[in-house]
């Protein structure tokens, strides 16, 4: 019982994070790795089938919202997966001490992004229309 | 270079971190669409969700099939990334999201140097 209550919960908070395209699937990916323990493919796996659920069920909101930009959407989807297949395929027979090394890698990487590439913060609210 | 172009390129490096990471998609297509292709950020951060969901079923179902990857591990993360994404979506307007990338970046800082640990 409690093993779920946990992961229920992380999995809330950060799928608040994931249906706004905030990173919420990276954090996860940093929970299961640094703090529960899961070993490293298993970790990415997890936050894929995560992510569905989370992005699909924000999406609807998004398009009533007129958030999304419809014309980039083809292909950026279409060279996406591509590109997505090699790499899982890679990914999956690498070694785990390897990856985790990489993985690390990105993350320190996208940390300092986060932290001091400046965003600007858009009123509450501003309606738009795709591109 | 056309805008369409430039979104074959951003997710195309989408793709990349979402199959050999398994996330972080999106950290790396958000900059790219407001930064490359003017997008706002509103708009990068839900076309990103977008265009990261189908990647995510078929970088999943390769994990699925090439690794030894737990349902039963993943299920609870399914119901709360359930719960958490629908939230999401409704209150999307109102986040404020300079704090929160503040505080995401440390956390990314933390766990990418716990790797080399």
């Amino acid at each position: 019982m409690t093993d779920w209550v946990l992961p229920l919960v992380v999995g809330t908070v950060t799928g608040i994070l994931s249906g706004c395209g905030v990173g919420g699937g990276t954090l996860l990916l940093v929970y299961l790795t640094a703090f529960a323990g899961v070993d490293q493919h298993q970790a990415q796996g997890i936050n894929l089938l995560y992510f569905l659920p989370a992005a699909a069920l924000a999406l609807p909101s998004h398009w009533k919202q007129g958030y999304l930009a419809k014309p980039l959407l083809l292909p950026a989807i279409l060279s996406g997966l591509l590109f997505a297949a090699l790499a899982a395929w890679i990914s999956t027979g690498l070694e785990v001490e390897i990856l985790r090394k990489w993985f690390g890698g990105f993350l320190i990487l996208i940390g300092i992004h986060e932290l001091f590439v400046k965003s600007k913060q858009e009123p509450c609210g501003n309606e738009k229309n795709g591109v | 270079m056309g805008q369409r172009m430039r979104a074959v390129i951003s997710g195309g490096l989408a793709g990349l971190c979402n199959g050999f990471f398994g996330g972080g998609g999106g950290s790396v297509l958000v900059p790219c669409l407001t930064k490359w292709c003017h997008l706002s950020q509103r708009e990068a951060f839900a076309t990103s969700v977008a265009v990261i969901l189908p990647l995510c079923v078929l970088s999943a179902g390769i994990y699925l099939w090439r690794s030894d990857l737990s349902l039963v591990a993943a299920l609870p993360y399914l119901v709360g990334g359930s719960i958490g994404g629908f939230l999401g979506g409704r209150y999307f307007k109102c986040m404020n999201v300079v704090w929160l990338r503040k505080l995401f970046g440390l956390l990314l800082l933390y766990g990418g140097v716990r790797c080399f640990l």
